[in-house]
C-alpha cells in the first residue's frame, strides 16, 4: 500500500497544506519543550534549557523545511515559486514578452479560431441521422420530374430517393401582415423520410402532399419559426399566405435542423404534375438518397452505372449535355460543402504555418535572452542551484510565456470570432451554424503549453552542454554555449522558409483576384442598384401583377437621381438561370438535341441600359414591344457569332426557351456574365418581358443613378409597399456587391493570406534582427580588436550581414521548395494564375531577401561602428 | 567542477532503520524516539534532532510507520509514530541488510 500512503499524504500536503503545517509546528514545539524539561531536571536555568535545546535542534526552519521535503510537495512548491519568478522575469522585460506572447497569441488564436471553423463545415455532424449513408445524385443539368420517377423506379443502391429543389416564396402570416420573402426547399415527399429527422412539432411531409391538387401544406424551420411566428406552439394547424396561397402550417423542425443550407427556412411539398413544363421540360431537380443497409463502395459504383445506363436507354441526351455522363453521386457532406472544403484548408494550413514561424521565433528570442542571462545563470549556478533546477526554471518560464500568449490567442478567438466567420469564405447562411468549440479552445491552451517546453528545448540544451565552470568564467562574455549560434541559424532558416511559403501564397491570391477584375463582365456596375421585388401569384390575377410591374417601373423611374431602371428575370454573374435548346428558323438542320442551348432572359426597357451593355448591332426594346406587336429578340455576340458566323444576326428569327412562338432579332448586344464570372459565357438571348412573362409574379428591378445606389434602397422599398401591401421586397445589392460577391472567396483568401504574409514577415524581420544583433553583441569584442588594429569597417559590415543573410538565403530556397510543394492546395481557389507561377515565387523570395537584410543590416551598421576602445574597456 | 555530494544514505538509512527499530517496540513521539536511541546506546549514537522529523515524515510517506495525536503521561499532545505491518517487513529486510554489512566489516577488521 506504498502508493497509497504516498498519495495520501501528498494529498493532504498538498490540499491540507496549513493543517500539516500547524502539526509540525506543535510536533516541533512538543520536541523542544520536553528538551528543555530534560534540560532542566538536570539543573539548568529555564531560558537557557529552552536556548540550549534549541541549539541541539539545530536550525529550527531548515529541518522543517527537510520534513517538508519529505511530505514530497517541494516540487510543486518550487513550481509556484518558479512561476512566480518567471512571472517577474516576463514583467521586467516587457518589450520582448509582448513580442513573444503577441505573436503566439496571434498563431494560436487564428489557429483555434479556423480549426474550429473547419471543424464545423467539414466535421462536425450535419443535422441529420447517419448523415453517410445519404447521397446526392446530381447533374450539371439537374433533373426533370421525369428523370426523377424513372431513377425512383430502378434504385437498387437507396432504400429511397427523393428530389428537390429552392424557390422563394413570399410570406404573410394572415392577409392584414406585411409580405416577406422566404427561401424554401421544395422537395417530393419522400426528403423526410430519406433524411429521417423528427420534426419538433406536428408532422412533416406524407404521401400524397407532392400530387397535384393535394392541400397547400408547409414545415417551418426552427428558425423562422422563431423568428416570424414568435415560436408559437400554436402555428400548427395555422393557415398562412404563401405567394398568396392558404397553406396550412403542418409542422416545426427541431433547432439546428436545415436542408440542404440553413438559408432554407421552410420546406413546401414538391407539385411533380405529369402535365407541367418542370416535369418534362428543362432539369431543375436534385436527388438525394438514402443508400440501402450494407450497401458498400463498389455497390454504389454499380448502382450509379445501373441508374445512368437506365436513363440512357430512356432518355435521348444530346451529345454537350449528357447527363448520363456528367451525373454524379456523391456523399450529403460533400455535395454541401464540398467547395469550402479547399479554402478553409488552406486557412488553417496557412495559419498553422504562421503558428510554426512565431514557435520558430519565441525560440530565437528565448536563445538569445538566455545568452544574456548566462550571468545570471552563472550566479545562481554558484548559489548552489543544481542545473536540473535551473533548466526547470528555463522551462517554467517558457511554458509561462506560452500560456500568457496561449490565454491571449484564446482570448483573441473568442473576441474575433464572429468577425473572423463573417470574413470567411463560405456560405453566408452556413457561417451563422459555427460557433467556437470548447475541445479547439482547449486544445489551444494544451498546444501553447505543449510549444512551451518545445521552445525552451534550445536554451535548456545550451545550458546543460555548458559545464558550471563555463557557466563561471563565459558569464562577461555575454555568450550561450557552443551550439546556441548553430540552432539560432537554423531557427532563421525554418522562419525564412515559413516565411516565404505564406508571402507565395499571398502573393498567388493577389494575382489571382488581380485577374479576376481583369475579367470584363460586360456591364458597368457603378451606381446600379438591384431589387428583388416579388407579388404572390397565389392571390393576383395576371393583369394585376402586370399593371403593378409597369406602375413600379415608372414610378422608379420618376425617383430623384435615377438615370435609368429596368426589370430583368435574373441578375447577371449572380443568378445564372434558365437555359434550354431553342429552334433557329434559318438553321433547320439543327433538331432536337443538336438545337443550340441557350439562356433565356426577359427585359423591359431600361434593363439592359442601366447596366450599360454596349451594342453590337440594331436596336433595343422600347415600349412598343408589346404583346401584340412583333415578337422580337436580343443576341448576345456569342450566340450571334456562332449561329452565323461572318454575317449579321439581324431579322433572323428564333424560339424561346420558356416562351412559344418565334422572335425576330432586332439587335445584338455584347457578352454579359450569367452564371458567375470565370465560365465562359454561353449563348444568351434577351426577349421584352412585355412579351414574353408579362404577368410573371417576380422580377428584378435594375434601378441606375448618378450618386449612391444604396442611398435608393429604402425609396425603392417604400415605393413597393405602397404600390400594392401584397408584394414583397427581397434581396436588395448594388451591382458592385454582386460582382464582389462572385471573386468573394478570392477576396476573402486574399485578405488573410496578405494578412498572415505581413505578421509572418514582420515576425521573420524580428527573428533575424535579434539573431544579428546578438552576434554582433557576443562578438562586440572581437570587432573592437579588429578595429584598433586597422579592420575596415565594411569588412565587418558584409561579415555581419553574411551571418544574418546566410541561413535567410538558404531558408528562401527551402521555403520555395516548400511552397512550390504545397502550391497543389491552391489549385483549387487559384483563377488565372498557375499554383506554380514563377513571379509569385520570385516576388516572394525578393520580399524576403530585402526585408531579411534591411533586419540584418541595423546591427551590421552597429557593428561596423564599434568602439574599439569602450568595446575593449567593457570586458 | 562538480563537487562530489557525500553520499549521505548511508546515514540516513541507519537512522531510519534505528527509528523503525525502535518503533517496532512501542509507538513513540519524536523526542522519545531520539531519547530512546541515545539512551540504549549508551549516548554512542547522537541523533541529530533536527533530521529526525525529516526522517519520520518521511518514512510515513513511504508507508512504513504512521502518525497520531495522542495524550503524553502528562496529558500533553503529541504527536505519535507507530510501525506498520509494511514497516515491520522493511526493518526485516534493513536488519538483514545491516547483519550482512557490519558481518562483513567485522571480517575485514578481524584480518590478522
Amino acid at each position: 500500500m506504498r502508493w497509497w500512503s504516498e498519495i495520501r499524504v501528498r494529498m493532504r500536503a498538498l490540499l491540507g497544506r496549513d493543517t500539516m503545517e500547524q502539526e509540525l509546528e506543535d510536533e516541533v514545539a512538543f520536541h523542544l519543550e520536553r528538551e528543555a524539561e530534560k534540560l532542566e531536571a538536570e539543573g539548568l536555568e529555564p531560558r537557557e534549557a529552552r536556548r540550549l535545546a534549541r541549539v541541539r535542534f539545530g536550525g529550527v526552519d531548515r529541518h522543517k523545511e527537510a520534513a517538508r521535503e519529505a511530505w514530497g510537495v517541494r516540487t510543486v512548491m518550487e513550481l509556484g515559486a518558479d512561476i512566480r519568478f518567471a512571472l517577474r522575469q516576463l514583467r521586467s522585460r516587457p518589450g520582448f514578452s509582448a513580442v513573444a506572447a503577441l505573436t503566439l497569441a496571434l498563431g494560436i488564436g487564428g489557429t483555434v479560431a479556423l480549426g474550429s471553423a473547419a471543424h464545423g463545415v467539414l466535421v462536425k455532424p450535419l443535422p441529420v441521422p447517419a448523415e453517410d449513408e445519404l447521397r446526392v445524385f446530381w447533374s450539371a443539368y439537374n433533373w426533370r420530374g421525369v428523370e426523377f420517377d424513372h431513377v425512383k423506379e430502378r434504385t437498387p443502391v437507396f432504400q429511397e430517393v427523393a428530389a428537390w429543389s429552392n424557390e422563394g416564396y413570399s410570406m404573410r402570416r394572415d392577409p392584414g401582415s406585411p409580405s416577406s420573402l422566404i427561401s424554401a426547399t421544395v422537395g417530393s415527399a419522400e426528403l423526410f423520410e430519406v433524411l429521417g429527422t423528427e420534426p419538433l412539432l406536428g408532422r412533416t411531409f406524407q404521401p400524397g402532399d407532392d400530387r397535384p391538387g393535394a392541400e397547400p401544406v408547409v414545415v417551418l424551420a426552427h428558425g423562422l419559426w422563431t423568428r416570424a411566428f414568435g415560436a408559437d406552439r400554436g402555428v400548427v394547424g395555422e393557415r398562412i399566405l404563401l405567394d398568396g396561397t392558404p397553406t396550412t402550417v403542418v409542422g416545426v423542425m427541431p433547432e439546428g435542423f436545415y436542408f440542404p443550407d440553413p438559408a432554407f427556412e421552410a420546406f413546401v411539398p414538391l407539385e411533380l404534375d405529369p402535365e407541367d413544363g418542370g416535369y418534362q421540360g428543362n432539369g431543375w431537380l436534385v436527388l438525394t438518397g438514402r443508400l440501402r443497409d450494407g450497401a458498400g463502395p463498389d455497390d454504389v459504383a454499380a448502382g450509379v452505372d445501373a441508374i445512368t445506363r437506365a436513363l440512357g436507354e430512356r432518355f435521348t441526351y444530346p451529345e454537350q449535355w449528357d447527363k448520363t455522363r456528367n451525373a454524379h453521386l456523391v456523399p450529403l457532406r460533400e455535395y454541401l460543402v464540398g467547395d469550402s472544403r479547399a479554402p478553409l484548408l488552406l486557412l488553417v494550413g496557412a495559419s498553422a504555418l504562421l503558428l510554426l514561424l512565431a514557435s520558430a521565433n519565441v525560440a530565437a528570442l528565448l536563445l538569445t535572452r538566455s545568452g544574456d542571462r548566462t550571468r545570471e545563470m552563472a550566479v545562481r549556478a554558484a548559489l548552489g542551484a543544481g542545473r536540473g533546477r535551473l533548466a526547470r526554471q528555463l522551462l517554467t518560464e517558457s511554458v509561462v510565456l506560452s500560456l500568457v500568449g496561449g490565454g491571449l490567442g484564446v482570448l483573441l478567438a473568442v473576441g474575433f470570432f464572429r468577425l473572423l466567420v463573417d470574413g470567411l469564405p463560405l456560405a453566408p447562411a452556413l457561417r451563422d451554424t459555427l460557433g467556437l468549440e470548447t475541445g479547439a479552445l482547449l486544445a489551444g491552451l494544451g498546444g501553447a503549453a505543449v510549444l512551451g517546453g518545445l521552445v525552451s528545448l534550445a536554451p535548456v540544451r545550451d545550458l546543460l552542454s555548458g559545464g558550471p565552470s563555463g557557466l563561471g568564467t563565459r558569464g562577461g562574455t555575454a555568450a550561450g554555449g557552443p551550439g546556441s549560434s548553430r540552432v539560432q541559424r537554423a531557427l532563421v532558416f525554418a522562419e525564412a522558409a515559413f516565411a516565404v511559403v505564406l508571402v507565395s501564397g499571398a502573393a498567388l491570391l493577389v494575382r489571382s483576384v488581380d485577374e479576376l477584375r481583369g475579367i470584363d463582365p460586360g456591364l458597368d456596375p457603378r451606381g446600379v442598384l438591384a431589387v428583388d421585388v416579388y407579388l404572390g401569384p397565389g392571390e393576383t390575377e395576371a393583369p394585376e401583377r402586370e399593371a403593378f410591374f409597369d406602375e413600379v417601373l415608372l414610378e422608379a423611374r420618376a425617383l430623384p437621381g435615377v438615370e435609368s431602371a429596368g426589370l430583368i428575370n435574373r441578375v447577371p454573374v449572380r443568378d445564372g438561370g434558365y437555359q434550354g435548346p431553342i429552334g433557329i428558323q434559318d438553321r433547320p438542320e439543327l433538331t432536337d438535341t443538336n438545337r443550340p442551348n441557350v439562356a433565356f432572359r426577359t427585359v423591359s426597357p431600361g434593363a439592359l441600359e442601366a447596366l450599360d451593355v454596349a451594342w453590337v448591332e440594331g436596336r433595343s426594346f422600347d415600349d412598343g414591344d408589346r404583346a401584340g406587336s412583333l415578337p422580337v429578340a436580343l443576341v448576345n455576340e456569342t450566340m450571334a457569332r456562332s449561329l452565323w458566323p461572318g454575317k449579321s444576326a439581324l431579322g433572323r428569327r428564333i424560339q424561346a426557351t420558356l416562351a412559344p412562338g418565334w422572335f425576330e432579332v432586332v439587335g445584338v448586344v455584347a457578352d454579359v456574365a450569367v452564371h458567375d464570372l470565370v465560365s465562359p459565357t454561353p449563348m444568351a438571348a434577351y426577349y421584352p418581358r412585355a412579351q414574353t412573362e408579362a404577368s410573371a409574379a417576380g422580377g428584378f428591378l435594375l434601378v441606375e443613378t448618378e450618386g449612391d445606389p444604396t442611398a435608393l434602397a429604402e425609396p425603392l422599398r417604400r415605393l413597393v409597399g405602397t404600390t400594392d401591401a401584397r408584394a414583397a421586397v427581397g434581396r436588395v445589392e448594388t451591382m458592385d456587391q454582386v460582382l464582389d460577391a462572385a471573386m468573394s472567396d478570392n477576396l476573402r483568401l486574399r485578405f488573410f493570406l496578405l494578412l498572415f504574409a505581413g505578421v509572418g514577415l514582420a515576425l521573420g524581420v524580428v527573428g533575424i534582427y535579434g539573431v544579428v544583433s546578438y552576434a554582433v553583441a557576443r562578438r562586440r569584442a572581437e570587432f573592437g580588436l579588429r578595429m584598433a588594429l586597422g579592420a575596415e569597417p565594411s569588412r565587418l559590415l558584409a561579415q555581419v550581414v553574411r551571418v544574418g543573410m546566410l541561413p535567410v538565403a538558404g531558408g528562401v530556397v527551402a521555403g520555395v521548395a516548400g511552397a512550390a510543394l504545397a502550391s497543389r492546395f491552391l489549385r483549387e481557389v487559384l483563377f488565372g494564375v498557375a499554383p506554380t507561377d514563377p513571379a509569385a515565387y520570385l516576388t516572394a523570395a525578393l520580399i524576403l531577401l530585402l526585408t531579411g537584410l534591411l533586419a540584418a543590416l541595423v546591427p551590421a551598421v552597429r557593428a561596423a561602428r564599434t568602439d574599439p576602445v569602450g568595446a575593449l574597456r567593457a570586458e | 567542477m562538480v563537487v562530489p555530494k557525500p553520499d549521505s544514505d548511508m546515514i540516513r538509512g541507519t537512522l531510519d532503520m534505528l527509528i523503525l527499530k525502535v518503533l517496532s517496540l512501542e509507538p513513540m513521539h519524536g523526542w522519545g524516539i531520539s531519547e530512546r536511541i541515545q539512551q540504549v546506546s549508551d549516548g554512542a549514537l547522537q541523533v541529530n534532532q533536527g533530521s529526525l522529523y525529516g526522517s519520520l515524515h518521511r518514512l510515513t510517506r513511504q508507508g512504513w510507520i504512521a502518525s497520531e495525536w495522542g495524550r503524553t503521561e502528562n496529558n500533553r499532545r503529541a504527536r505519535y509514530y507507530r510501525l506498520t505491518p509494511a514497516g515491520e517487513r522493511q526493518l526485516g529486510v534493513e536488519t538483514t541488510h545491516w547483519d550482512r554489512l557490519s558481518g562483513a566489516v567485522e571480517r575485514v577488521l578481524g584480518l590478522t
